[in-house]
């Protein structure tokens, strides 16, 4: 008996009373419940509010303090939210074209990659802005990245800041090994190349992004133009054209780099990520790069490189041939569902106004798409590549040929591209399949 | 018994079924949960089977066309390539973390000291998510700073960046697979081991069977029934591959389901063939499933 009672009392102290248990248990679901309410209420948008969505802000962030900047001017009518979007702009593209399809979505104004209007004008999800932005206004801007918004005649979106390829090298390694100057050809790259990397010892001559990514399209791009060739009869419109023996030149150069030991086989998966260190880390001559890399390495916080030895020149050319250098960037570009479409005109236009463009350009060292503005003393202090490249920026740059189908057409050429390179397939080849497969894809956007 | 009083014997088990009050609840109870399924996961099927034959693209339902998708999908060498990728790393995969597994099953199926504290530690990779752990080994076979490459290299063994190459990226793809699931199998066979009672092997010994008749004929025919779980969970598993492709080749790996992703996500005029392909990975892995049950005879059920 006593033992039994033992026995009783023990298990009773061991575990919780089940109906306690059931009670603590219900009592914490009800507070997470309205916890999670709580939270998701204050979170959505509300009618005064106007959503502007893009990928992560810079370490100085510059978007955020803009857009604060602009919320105290317009405080007490509708304030703007920032949305964040993903870093990746690959799927920073997926999440807009997913809420488009879905039916318009709730975001008003976004930042759009420059290879992003033209394709969803297409679909008619953007804003047509000619009535707001006229000949007069679109003037000041550069004409690549205002071309690459402009969509059978209407124009979708306003050029915020810009990128082009440029080559980066080593001025130091280059004078030490009895260069003056910067290449100017593909084959004095080659040449200087291999003569550096043996007198001084350096690893690798030439880095660039030669992965099966778009970067790979906007490297290979720069070859085929150099040499004449291109994908486009109008840039972004017109007959396919690719299939031609200057754009299989321009691949072959491509693929000569790897080939004749230039630059090291494992660019066949670099992007950007991996080929910046190789050169920020001083393993490398030269290097082929977006603008944004000077100010990194003169921030002087993340790579050993002291930006006094870097010097920046537009990218090689074939002879007799005018330098190309793939266009980047991004524009403002607004939802043609938006029920404030006022209020976001002024969102754009206060974001790419010279104000605007000139703070950010000094204070993140962003490339303003104003021409005006390449010329400002101030700007070209803060942004010395602004001085620097600023012919590269206004003469050189080209769009990719950005259609309706751009996706997938970047597809095909991201894979003949890398398979040229690698030596897969022969430049000839890789002209022939890209002529075929791009004319398809062009036939369905008629 | 004749035809007719089968056909009676079968006509009347039905009613008898639904005479049954007690039973004909039990069939109202289940019916709920059973919409349910057919409305979650049927007629998504049904629909991505029906979008297989139309035209249509992501954003707009199109016109019936047949099996011109399927046509065109079985002419697309991405397809083929990922079919090939797809078939060569599960056989490969399922046999290797298969072996590995049963040897390292039957090294913990003994008790000693430690025990359960190294089945704890070899469940560690499993339990890591698939994408976190490619990204870990892509970055290990990097060119610069991978460790897998550098010490390659220093072997002699391979010369070329190993995430360059199409194949040499395949066999590591495979490599990390059998890492990361040889535990989940050494685990399931565990389990059936552990089911096989000892005195069966006491009687072999006194009859004189050495070690090999007595893994032959004793161990694996009563593991039959875990290996047959084990091995159709992992090869529909590996069939479906796709993180660790997407995450370990940066788009250069092509399989089955990378290529439905491609076409279907990313691409704007591929929707058909990658939603074809959807269809076919569903049929076939339906089929495989199929096979392991009824020709390989893998018991579903505790009565049979």
């Amino acid at each position: 008996m006593t033992n039994k009672r033992e026995g009783m009392v023990t298990t009773t102290r061991q575990k919780i009373n089940r109906r306690d248990f059931l009670k603590l248990g219900g009592a914490g679901l009800a507070g997470a419940a309205l916890l999670g309410v709580a939270g998701c209420g204050g979170g959505g948008a509300g009618s005064g509010n106007l959503i502007f969505s893009m990928g992560p802000d810079d370490p100085n962030k510059t978007v955020t303090r803009l857009i604060e900047k602009f919320n105290q001017q317009n405080k007490g009518e509708f304030q703007v939210t920032y949305r964040l979007m993903p870093a990746d702009t690959g799927q920073y593209f997926d999440k807009l074209r997913t809420e488009f399809q879905a039916g318009g979505g709730d975001i008003d104004v976004m930042g759009a990659d420059v290879i992003w209007p033209i394709q969803f004008a297409a679909q008619g999800w953007l804003k047509d802005l000619s009535e707001d932005f006229p000949e007069s206004e679109q003037q000041k801007f550069l004409p690549a990245p205002l071309a690459a918004s402009t969509y059978e005649g209407g124009v979708y979106a306003v050029p915020w800041y810009e990128d082009a390829g440029l080559l980066y090298y080593r001025k130091d390694l280059l004078e030490q090994s009895g260069f003056s100057a910067p290449p100017k050809t593909w084959d004095e790259l080659k040449e200087m190349a291999q003569t550096v990397t043996e007198q001084t010892g350096t690893p690798n001559g030439f880095v660039f992004q030669g992965a099966n990514y778009e970067g790979g399209v906007c490297n290979a791009l720069e070859y085929i133009r150099t040499h004449g060739g291109d994908v486009l009869e109008n840039v972004t419109s017109g007959k396919v054209i690719i299939d031609s023996p200057e754009a299989a030149a321009g691949l072959e150069t491509y693929h000569s780099m790897i080939a004749d030991g230039v630059a090291p086989q494992a660019v066949l998966n670099y992007t950007e990520t991996e080929s910046v260190p190789v050169f920020g880390n001083g393993e490398a001559v030269f290097l082929r790069e977006w603008p944004g890399t000077y100010g990194d390495i003169a921030g002087g916080q993340e790579y050993n490189l002291k930006i006094e030895k870097v010097g920046v020149a537009p990218i090689p050319v074939a002879p007799g041939h005018q330098s190309s250098s793939t266009l980047g960037g991004w524009t403002m570009a607004i939802n043609a569902q938006t029920d404030m479409p006022d209020e976001a005109w002024a969102f754009a236009q206060f974001m790419t106004s010279e104000e605007s463009l000139k703070w950010r350009a000094i204070e993140g060292g962003y490339i303003p798409a104003r021409k005006p503005l390449l010329d400002d003393p101030e700007v070209i202090e803060a942004t010395p590549i602004i001085g620097l490249a600023k012919e590269i920026l206004l003469d050189n740059a080209t769009s990719r040929p950005v259609t309706q189908f751009y996706g997938d057409m970047s597809l095909e050429m991201q894979e003949q591209f890398n398979a040229a390179l690698k030596g897969e397939v022969s430049p000839q080849q890789a002209v022939e399949t890209l002529q075929k497969s791009l004319s398809s894809i062009m036939q369905q956007a008629d | 018994m004749t035809t007719a009083s089968r056909e009676k014997k079968g006509r009347s088990r039905f009613r008898e079924e639904f005479a049954d009050p007690e039973r004909r609840t039990a069939y109202y109870m289940v019916l709920p949960s059973l919409l349910i399924i057919i409305i979650v996961a049927f007629f998504p099927i049904l629909y991505g089977i029906v979008l297989s034959l139309t035209d249509s693209t992501a954003a707009a339902f199109g016109s019936f066309i047949g099996v011109e998708n399927y046509v065109e999908m079985f002419q697309d060498p991405d397809f083929l390539e990922g079919l090939s990728n797809t078939v060569i790393f599960t056989v490969v995969s399922v046999t290797l973390e298969f072996i590995l597994g049963l040897c390292i099953a039957l090294a913990i199926n003994r008790a000693f000291r430690g025990r359960g504290l190294v089945r704890a530690a070899i469940l560690v990779p499993w339990a890591f998510p698939t994408v976190i752990s490619a990204v870990m080994w892509r970055l290990m076979f990097q060119d610069r700073i991978g460790i897998i490459q550098y010490l390659a290299n220093a072997m002699g063994i391979i010369s070329e960046p190993i995430l360059s190459d199409r194949t040499l990226l395949l066999i590591a793809a495979i490599l990390v697979d059998v890492w990361k699931t040889t535990p989940f199998m050494a685990l399931l066979l565990l389990a059936g081991l552990q089911t096989i009672p000892g005195d069966v092997y006491e009687a072999a010994r006194v009859d004189g069977a050495n070690v090999w008749q007595r893994f032959f004929q004793i161990t694996l025919p009563l593991l039959k029934g875990a290996i047959l779980v084990a091995v159709l969970f992992r090869t529909l598993d590996s069939y479906r591959v796709y993180d660790l492709f997407w995450a370990m080749g940066a788009r250069e790996l092509q399989s089955l389901s990378t290529f439905v992703y491609e076409g279907v996500r990313i691409s704007q005029l591929q929707f058909g063939p990658g939603n074809a392909a959807a269809v076919f990975i569903f049929v076939t892995a339906f089929l495989l499933a199929l096979f392991f049950i009824k020709v390989l005879g893998m018991r579903t059920s505790a009565e049979e």
